[in-house]
């Protein structure tokens, strides 16, 4: 891990007390988390308990109830698409990739808000618009090498092996030249080795300026991988800190790994006992 | 459909074939029906020259002889990918025979008619159907293989004479594009009194085609020759535009004033099927009053060419005028695009319905004297450019051709641009957003694409060129009116661009031609017109979802069979236990990848 981690970097994001009521329920409530410059920080928390909620509440798809959500120190709008020319992209917890696009088309349209070519541009294909276009195709290739999917351009996207779709999403999220990239489960479904090349990926990304906030049930791989780690529970942050103070906070034990081994334990012996009173009644 | 597929022993296969394609040549000699068809008015016609002619070979029965010849053929030669020929042979005969014991049947009052009947006996659509039957089921008992792969260069040649090869080539296969253009066009002549059985000699013309075209396809051909034109896109562009001037010339046959009128609808349609294409196929909006905006062209072009009928009075060339029309047309679009930023789907749909239908009361009703109402607005005058009127004959490199051809090439002009405006869009930043949009919205709106914005510039552009072709619509028909906007047309456009294959340009050509074809071919199923048009369509939605031209991609999500002989459910399913199995042992390397072809 990098030596900078622990020294003191400026906020890039910064969501404050935001507040997320849909009807009665409170999804997200007072929950703030702030995002180093050049850092990966950690989103884990049961199902349920609001991580993709605040992902759509710092994205402009949720418009949060109360609270705001800024990007170096300026409040985002909230309309998803001018979020992500302000600088931040995401992934999607189940795959959204644009199917029937080809793989290279996928980041294609992930270079769409940094090209400038408009309607009439695009029905004359002049010069300028040969070169706009030869410009993004060198770039989105350059990124397919980047996230380790080389020579697979014109596939189509569905027929993909899920990991590999799950690499595209990634490189089509970072063709929007992000200053922070959000992924929400980027190892659902991958076996060790694949989850390993995903964490290497991770780390290559920040590597190039890119601040990361990953949302994982696999706490092995956030506490390898990031900065810091939030825990969320029942839409509260309820511990914050480097992965070393979340891991041995029994509170965390507690809430998300389940209750603390002895109590396990015991409730074991308790459930043993029963049954084996259970036979002797019978 | 791969349910035929191993129904036959394999053993079997070329016996079947073999014996299919004699069948064929039988039916191609024997009598087709027992009596004589159309007595009366028509003495010369009642010799039955057509169904009942021993061995004298015109129309399908020299189709049937060339299928069954060639199958023999193919069935002993070593042809790569003969299963796919041999099937496609197969099936046009059988659709020859089947069309031909319909129409004789239906006419000669039941069975009797195509069997035995009064000491005479009429088996050849039974034998043809039989044979059908036997090459279709001997093709395809061991299963599809794949289409072959041919090389650019068959000879192996490089640089400039590989380039003189592909230019043959393309030169070769875009003349033969216009002779099956010019035959199919013409196929069973102009029809009602003059040829009454103009209905089934067309649709028996095109079983052949499809034939046709299905062997050369199962071969390779036809991949092989995209391929090529693809590669030499400037050339294949300018034969192709020549190909299509070339058509009104005697040599084509289709240089009469009639097939003219034929080919310069189905130009407009053409048309207007493309720009219908942006928004549904390439956007995935669905719009069911697209021929308002058409309509809105029309009238706006109408208005302005000094017509009597017109409150205006204005009179302004034609090119300003369509000009305007498409502009008209275009403002309306994104007028009619802008609640797309609010409803979705379905939503749309009745949006747009209920916009086509405002805009054909408002016009029925004649709405601030622009539109004639339900007297339309007659006598509009002829496009007249260089002193010309476009409605006269003229002589061209020493041959006379008929009036309207001068519509035809505006039209065919008109239709490349078209494609072009089409293609270059597809191929563009702008293209990409729309067909996110149509892939996932939030998605693309995720990637910072406005999708309202999009969505509405798919709208303004579609209508444009729905105006533009309005424009030319009024000037060759000479009058205006709003029946020729209603809601049946929008369908029939939309049903146009899904036959054809969404999202792609000769989709919707061939679909619009099918189409705005068809109903003038089948005038004398009179009655049942309509039904046999609806039986058609339902039967290649059956069986070809993806649409006649299918997009590479769209190709692919539907392909039901691939070189394995499974189907796509069968390997997704596959891919699933894989991927099960390497989660059950996770030292295992990733899952294998999915074999698709």
């Amino acid at each position: 891990m990098s030596a900078a981690r622990h020294s003191a970097s400026e906020t890039v994001l910064e969501a404050q007390g935001v507040t997320m009521i849909f009807g009665g329920l409170t999804a997200l409530n007072n929950v703030s988390i702030s995002l180093g410059e050049g850092r990966i920080v950690g989103l884990i928390g049961p199902n349920g308990a609001g991580k993709t909620t605040l992902f759509n509440c710092l994205t402009g798809l949720y418009t949060p109830t109360r609270g705001a959500v800024r990007l170096r120190g300026k409040q985002l709008p909230s309309d998803p698409a001018k979020v992500t020319s302000a600088g931040i992209a995401r992934t999607f917890q189940n795959i959204r990739l644009f199917p029937n696009m080809t793989v290279l088309e996928n980041v294609l349209v992930g270079r769409h808000i940094r090209m400038k070519q408009g309607p009439i541009a695009s029905v004359f294909h002049g010069p300028g618009f040969r070169r706009g276009e030869a410009a993004a195709r060198a770039k989105s290739i350059e990124l397919l090498e980047f996230v380790g999917l080389n020579k697979l351009d014109h596939e189509v996207a569905r027929n993909l092996p899920y990991g590999d779709q799950r690499r595209l999403e990634i490189a089509r999220a970072l063709a929007t030249e992000p200053e922070v990239l959000l992924l929400d489960e980027p190892t659902a479904g991958m076996n060790p080795q694949e989850t390993e090349e995903a964490r290497q990926l991770i780390f290559r990304i920040r590597d190039t300026g890119v601040s990361v906030v990953v949302i994982e049930h696999d706490t092995k791989f956030i506490f390898s991988l990031c900065d810091t780690v939030s825990v969320l529970v029942q839409g509260e942050v309820l511990v914050e800190g480097s992965p070393e103070t979340v891991r041995d906070d029994p509170r965390v034990i507690e809430a998300y790994l389940g209750k603390p081994r002895e109590e396990v334990a015991a409730e074991v012996a308790e459930a043993a006992a029963a049954i084996e009173h259970h036979r002797e009644d019978s | 459909m791969s349910r035929l597929n191993g129904l036959v022993p394999a053993a079997l296969a070329r016996p079947f074939t073999a014996i299919g394609g004699v069948l064929f040549l039988i039916a191609a000699m024997l009598p087709w029906a027992t009596f004589i068809l159309n007595d009366g008015p028509y003495p010369e016609k009642s010799t039955l020259q057509f169904f009942d002619a021993p061995f004298e070979l015109t129309g399908f029965r020299w189709h049937l002889l060339l299928f069954g010849v060639l199958a023999v053929i193919v069935t002993f030669a070593p042809v790569r990918g003969k299963e796919r020929v041999l099937r496609s042979f197969g099936w046009g005969g059988l659709l020859i025979g089947v069309i031909g014991a319909l129409f004789i049947a239906g006419k000669g009052g039941g069975i009797g008619a195509i069997t035995a009947a009064d000491g005479a006996t009429a088996l050849g659509s039974i034998v043809a159907i039989v044979g059908g039957a036997l090459l279709v089921l001997g093709a395809s008992a061991n299963g599809l293989g794949d289409i072959p792969e041919w090389p650019t260069s068959l000879f192996g040649w490089t640089g400039m004479k590989q380039r003189l090869e592909a230019w043959v080539v393309l030169l070769i296969a875009f003349a033969g594009v216009l002779w099956l253009v010019a035959q199919t066009l013409t196929a069973g002549g102009i029809g009602g009194a003059a040829f009454p059985y103009a209905g089934p000699v067309f649709l028996a013309f095109l079983g052949f085609a499809g034939g046709l075209i299905g062997a050369l396809h199962g071969v390779g051909v036809t991949r092989w020759v995209s391929q090529l034109s693809e590669k030499h896109r400037p050339f294949s562009i300018v034969v192709l535009l020549l190909c299509a001037f070339a058509l009104p010339f005697p040599f084509t046959g289709a240089g009469s004033q009639y097939w003219m009128q034929v080919a310069a609808t189905i130009g407009v349609y053409a048309a207007t099927a493309i720009g219908l294409n942006i928004v549904v196929g390439l956007s995935g909006l669905l719009d069911l009053g697209y021929v308002a905006f058409m309509g809105i062209g029309a009238f706006v072009a109408a208005n302005l060419s000094g017509v009597a009928a017109s409150a205006l009075g204005w009179n302004l060339p034609f090119p300003l005028a369509a000009l305007i029309a498409a502009v008209v047309a275009g403002i309306f679009g994104a007028i009619v695009g802008s609640p797309t930023l609010r409803v979705r789907g379905d939503y749309l749909a009745i949006v747009t319905l209920a916009f086509g239908e405002i805009f054909s009361r408002a016009a029925q009703n004649n709405i601030g004297d622009l539109t004639g109402g339900a007297s339309a607005m007659p006598g509009i005058p002829p496009v007249t450019m260089f002193g010309t009127a476009f409605n006269e004959p003229i002589k061209l490199f020493g041959a006379q051709l008929p009036s309207g051809v001068l519509y035809y090439f505006m039209i065919v002009l008109v239709v490349g641009l078209v494609m072009a405006v089409f293609a270059n869009l597809k191929n563009s930043r702008m293209g990409r957003a729309w067909i996110a949009i149509r892939e996932d919205e939030d998605a693309a709106r995720a990637m910072g694409i406005r999708t309202g914005k999009a969505k509405i510039l798919a709208f303004l552009v579609g209508a444009t060129l729905a105006g533009l072709a309005g424009a030319i619509f009024v000037h060759k028909l000479g009058t205006a009116s709003y029946d020729s906007f209603k809601f049946l047309e929008s369908v029939t456009l939309l049903a146009a661009v899904i036959l054809g294959g969404m999202g792609t340009i000769p989709g919707a050509v061939l679909g619009a031609s099918l189409l705005f074809v068809l109903p003038e071919k089948l005038r004398e199923f009179s009655d049942y017109r309509l039904f046999v048009f609806g039986l058609a369509l339902v039967l290649i939605m059956r069986f070809r979802p993806q649409g006649l031209v299918p997009d590479r991609i769209r190709r692919a999500e539907f392909a039901g069979e691939t070189a394995e002989g499974k189907s796509i459910e069968e390997i997704e399913e596959q891919a699933v236990l894989e991927q099960e199995q390497a989660d059950r042992e996770p030292e295992a390397p990733a899952a294998p990848k999915e074999g698709r072809p």
